[in-house]
């Protein structure tokens, strides 16, 4: 590919540049496509969607029409939601529970593992015809969990889940150890676009230098919400967690219903926080239980997935469908066993930041969007810096921007590996 | 019905009416403090997602888009009018249609409902968003007042919007 199209780095002088043709450029996201989305492992969903043998949710991945089943043995099943036959999606329904399901074009019935099991008017076929490992629901080519977290790649070959969350995989367990009993995802689905390139949210997800400038009105709420009492300053680090995953991990002075009390839910919660407390020092030792409870944690994982862990917990895809398109899904993830109160507080806590109609996120959508729009212009005013930190010594703080070179080092290693 | 009932029936659609279309002229002429002073002092301002069932859905079961108590919502003004809320920063033009207006009077609250179309333009783009609205309504010191108010958005998702940023 144009040797211009790739970061501009040099570690020795602190130098990190990315080309602003890489957020505009078609070829750039057919590339993109091949080499990132049709390659790495992507989040297809979480256990806790399908909790009854028979439970399906149907969603895309990487543009493909997905069908993610659990059958009556608990297996569960990634299948490609288009039927052999003619091509029609196969489930036209968000979710629910179904052994099988029929194609509304000509009548073809599939098991929820995939099997073909009716063709109407079968005699004008072969009699074996059913058994043609061509004609049943195709399965992901690779599918596999880590933990309540179900992913799949759509290359046939490649390293394992597990070796490629890296140490992703402790950030992942970081959430899911939250609850002794399982997490979940609530129900309830924010599901927006934004007109930007991908690549720009996978940036603002994991940016904690932005926070002070976009975020302004946002911190000045929580002042307001809060009084002074809870005035906890923004300080943490940034960690490279290896195949352009990434993390920051910091304090913030916001509530986090993962027995980090606030002001604003009152008195009468806070026994009750105090005891979600003592149940993760138990299960988990001071020192991890006071991780969780106490720091804050924005993760990407390459290329697509952004869970944080702040003052609820989003689990968030975007997906792009063009250079300055992409579409997002976030969801809402918390212990199963979480008290009605909490659970409220959670979700009043969730939208008090997070999503469409946040006090947060729709400024770093303006950013983004304003991104692109500057990008037009990239010509000319050619490069975007993330070199914040680099020379930094005693580790990256969470406003460094460590991060964003993760996962474009992993971005160029990819894009240059795929060849022409 | 008789013709005394019809009346009061008349009446309670004119009024709920008017009420509705005044604060939808707040809204489009971004007068948010008046706005606020709309709402009763035990409040809710609520924008459940799409992929469940809006009229049923409870914001402390399920993930909304907005679930503004009557402090929030006080919040949610203070913010708007600041620069800093960049999203509506400069503010973008936006027109409320609120039409198909229904009112029952149960007791000293009104349960309303009215279908909405409100239009959103900025820097080159304009986002609908269509809905229906459901509101209780309450009467002190002789006004109606708002004690909740539900924003339905009967789209398959909000794209290709990015932001519920404005006051639907």
């Amino acid at each position: 590919m144009d040797q211009s199209l790739r970061p501009v780095v040099d570690e020795t002088r602190g130098i990190y540049r990315v080309p602003r043709r890489a957020f505009v450029d078609q070829t750039v996201f057919e590339r993109e496509c091949r080499a990132i989305f049709d390659k790495c492992w992507l989040y297809l969903g979480h256990a806790s969607e399908l909790p009854n043998p028979g439970d399906y949710v149907t969603r895309k991945v990487a543009g493909r029409p997905m069908l993610f089943t659990r059958d009556k043995d608990d297996q569960y099943h990634a299948l490609i939601n288009v039927c052999p036959h003619r091509g029609a999606v196969v489930c036209r329904e968000r979710k629910g529970s179904s052994p099988a399901f029929q194609c509304m074009y000509h009548g073809w019935v599939f098991a929820n593992t995939g099997r073909l099991m009716v063709v109407p008017g079968h005699a004008g076929y072969p009699a074996d015809y059913k058994d043609d490992p061509g004609k049943q629901l195709s399965h992901a080519p690779r599918f596999d969990r880590f933990g309540d977290f179900f992913f799949v790649s759509f290359a046939a070959d490649g390293e394992d889940l597990a070796t490629y969350l890296a140490g992703a995989g402790d950030y992942l367990k970081l959430v899911s150890e939250q609850s002794s009993k399982g997490m979940t995802i609530v129900g309830g689905t924010q599901e927006y676009s934004i007109r930007g390139n991908w690549k720009l949210l996978a940036e603002n997800s994991v940016d904690g230098y932005h926070a002070a400038s976009t975020h302004s009105t946002y911190l000045e709420y929580l002042k307001n919400a809060n009084g002074s009492t809870h005035d906890t300053r923004l300080a943490g680090f940034g960690h490279d967690l290896g195949n352009g995953h990434a993390v920051i991990e910091y304090f913030a002075p916001w509530g986090r219903p993962i027995a980090n009390w606030i002001p604003l839910w009152g008195e009468e919660g806070k026994s009750e926080i105090e005891a979600i407390q003592q149940d993760l020092t138990t299960r988990l030792g001071q020192e991890r239980a006071d991780r969780i409870a106490k720091q804050s944690r924005n993760m990407i994982i390459f290329p697509n997935l952004v869970i944080n862990d702040v003052m609820a917990i989003t689990v968030r895809t975007f997906w792009p469908t063009a250079p300055d398109y992409m579409e997002v899904n976030a969801w809402a993830l918390a212990p199963a066993e979480e008290s009605e109160w909490l659970r409220k507080f959670r979700l009043f806590n969730f939208t008090e930041f997070l999503g469409p109609g946040g006090f947060a996120t729709p400024d770093d959508v303006e950013a983004i969007e304003k991104c692109q729009v500057g990008y037009q212009a990239a010509r000319e005013a050619q490069y975007n810096d993330i070199s914040r930190g680099m020379l930094r010594e005693g580790g990256s703080a969470y406003d460094d921007e460590l991060q964003m070179r993760c996962f474009w080092n992993e971005w160029d290693r990819r894009i240059q590996e795929h060849g022409a | 019905m008789t013709r005394e009932a019809e009346i009061d029936a008349m009446l309670l659609q004119h009024r709920v009416q008017s009420f509705l279309f005044h604060e939808a002229d707040l809204l489009d002429r971004w007068q948010l403090n008046e706005w606020e002073a709309l709402f009763a002092d035990e409040a809710s301002y609520l924008v459940p997602p799409t992929d469940v069932d809006g009229d049923f859905a409870d914001p402390s079961k399920s993930l909304f888009y907005i679930f503004d108590d009557r402090t929030r919502i006080h919040e949610r003004v203070v913010r708007l009018e600041k620069k800093g809320a960049h999203s509506e920063f400069p503010r973008s033009k936006t027109r409320h249609l609120v039409s198909n207006v229904r009112a029952t009077a149960q007791g000293d609250t009104i349960e309303a409902t009215a279908s909405f179309a409100v239009w959103r333009s900025k820097d080159g783009n304009t986002d609908i968003f269509v809905g229906h609205y459901s509101y209780r309504l309450v009467e002190i010191d002789g006004a109606l007042r708002i004690a909740e108010k539900k924003c339905v958005l009967d789209m398959d998702a909000l794209r290709p919007h990015a932001r519920i940023s404005i006051l639907l």
